[in-house]
């Protein structure tokens, strides 16, 4: 099947597992995203957030379930299969991961020149237009060692987007960030779906960012989606455990292993 | 015997070696399997534009002082013990040049370039690279289309058995010269007489450079392999680092035996 252009996807979670080694992770979960939504996955650390974002891009592979992009049965592509794919669906990393040895210019050149074939000088060009608009072409040549951490995601989100996906996954986009450059990385991500109509999962911790952003939130408990509403339906929500979340309190229902 | 025991009986103990076995033929199988990727990388030549000198420049030039101090030592030491032996049992060394730098050739310059280069460069691959998957990288590159073994191994393949070659060259070079040396101050042995390639045939060089290449291909596929491998931090990536070490040095021991094995074969024991 070919992941070419299509019209907007839906992407199904259906009853998916995930352990590593004796440690479950993912115990069947459930989740519907739609076209064009934002939607934002929150849960304690370790609940298996990235794990999610990951199994959809096939990073890792599921024991068990079904992902679903539309037609296209992600779980059980092989990795040639999810090349094309991964055109369609980009992801920033929590750490940024912009390679050290190359310029910004040259991260962001590289997906258009290994996933278009673009020649270098085509792609560089490219490069350069895609780190204006998220503000960073003045710093096109530099290494991402001399930037800082909100520079780099600024720019990792330039190469996510250079490809022009329909899906961009955000692990962690603002954790680390100062306040105003965490702000910027929100304005960046509703701005793509408002504009262009990008669905974007965004995994965080950081309840000022998804309650700005989120069309919905999914409430990630005990490797399965606990509640899943949108912002205002979250706040309102008389679940125990979700309240405890949002509020912050250390003392309550919640389990959380390690504590 | 209590019924819930361990069991540690003759059958357990050829469990347990079949076991082992199994895995071992399981990691040696998915070594070749990466082997067989790597050249098919090396053919596709999807690399990032001058990586290959850059890791020909960290291979070779980086390498050069270590392999020279330690070629030069062997050579001086393996000559001096020769020598004193041969003087106390014989007191004829005019044969002792010409079958150490035979020795060099077939066997010593190859195995000891490739040890040093299993500790330097093994180690030095499979940090990088395993650094580079515990931060993700090796998931962005894979994002970005690129197949991380023809993005980071490929180019160290290229690297190691090109300088490997190199190297190994220049070790003997220097561990011949540093023999003679000791001959000639310890021994007043005639350079003329030490510094005789005689004895070195075109089949000696054709087993020495056997070795030299397949012990360039095994290093960085070991490395990489364990590099790919690493889980979780810091530690994951010292944990794939010494097994690069251990796996790339045993490779080449074992590489050793199974190619001299051979060449015996070829060549016979009494050239």
């Amino acid at each position: 099947m070919s992941a070419g252009a299509a019209p907007p996807r839906t992407i199904r979670f259906d009853d998916v597992w995930k352990s590593f080694g004796d440690k479950a992770v993912l115990c069947g979960m459930s989740l519907e995203i739609r076209p064009g939504e934002v939607m934002c996955i929150i849960g304690t650390s370790g609940v298996g957030k990235s794990v999610a974002i990951k199994l959809l891009i096939g990073l890792l592979r599921a024991d068990r379930g079904e992902i679903r992009w539309g037609d296209l049965r992600l779980d059980s592509m092989s990795e040639p299969e999810m090349i094309p794919v991964r055109k369609r669906i980009g992801m920033v990393f929590q750490n940024a991961t912009l390679f050290d040895s190359l310029s910004l210019a040259e991260n962001v050149a590289l997906p258009l020149r290994v996933h278009k074939g673009m020649r270098m000088r085509e792609a560089l060009a490219e490069a350069r237009t895609r780190l204006d608009q998220v503000g960073m072409a003045e710093f096109a040549g530099r290494r991402p060692a001399e930037l800082s951490d909100g520079m780099r995601k600024r720019a990792a989100i330039a190469r996510t987007l250079t490809l022009d996906p329909e899906v961009v996954l955000f692990d962690e986009p603002t954790t680390g960030l100062d306040p105003v450059s965490a702000r910027r990385i929100d304005r960046l991500i509703a701005k793509l779906s408002d504009d262009v109509g990008v669905t974007s999962i965004v995994v965080s911790h950081d309840l000022t960012t998804i309650f700005t952003i989120a069309d919905r939130i999914a409430f990630l408990y005990q490797g399965r989606v606990h509640v899943c509403g949108t912002p205002a339906e979250l706040r309102s929500s008389v679940d125990p455990v979700v309240q405890q979340f949002i509020t912050g309190q250390s003392s309550g229902e919640m389990e959380t292993p390690g504590f | 015997m209590s019924e819930d025991r361990p069991a540690t009986g003759p059958r357990q103990r050829i469990e347990r070696l079949g076991a082992a076995a199994l895995d071992g033929l399981a990691a040696t199988g998915q070594l070749a399997g990466m082997l067989g990727a790597t050249w098919r990388g090396v053919v596709r030549g999807r690399r990032p534009p001058g990586e290959v000198a850059n890791q020909m420049f960290v291979v070779g030039n980086k390498s050069l002082l270590f392999v020279a101090v330690t070629l030069g030592f062997i050579g001086m030491v393996m000559v001096y013990q020769s020598c004193l032996q041969l003087e106390r049992i014989t007191g004829d060394l005019s044969r002792i040049g010409p079958e150490f730098l035979k020795l060099l050739v077939q066997d010593f310059g190859p195995t000891i370039t490739a040890l040093m280069l299993a500790t330097r460069v093994g180690a030095g691959i499979a940090a990088e690279i395993g650094s580079m998957v515990v931060t993700e990288q090796v998931d962005a590159l894979r994002m970005s289309g690129v197949t991380p073994i023809d993005y980071l191994i490929a180019p160290r393949f290229i690297a190691c058995v090109v300088m490997g070659a190199v190297l190994t060259v220049f070790g003997v070079a220097i561990a011949y010269l540093a023999g003679g040396l000791t001959a000639w101050s310890s021994f007043d042995l005639n350079p003329r007489l030490f510094f005789d390639p005689s004895r070195v045939g075109f089949l000696d060089l054709c087993l020495g450079l056997t070795k030299t290449l397949c012990y360039g291909m095994a290093i960085p596929v070991i490395s990489g392999a364990c590099g790919l491998r690493a889980r979780g931090g810091s530690e994951g990536v010292g944990a794939a680092t010494t097994a690069a070490v251990i796996g790339s040095s045993l490779a080449v021991i074992a590489l050793d035996l199974v190619i001299s094995g051979v060449g015996l074969l070829l060549v016979g024991h009494g050239r």
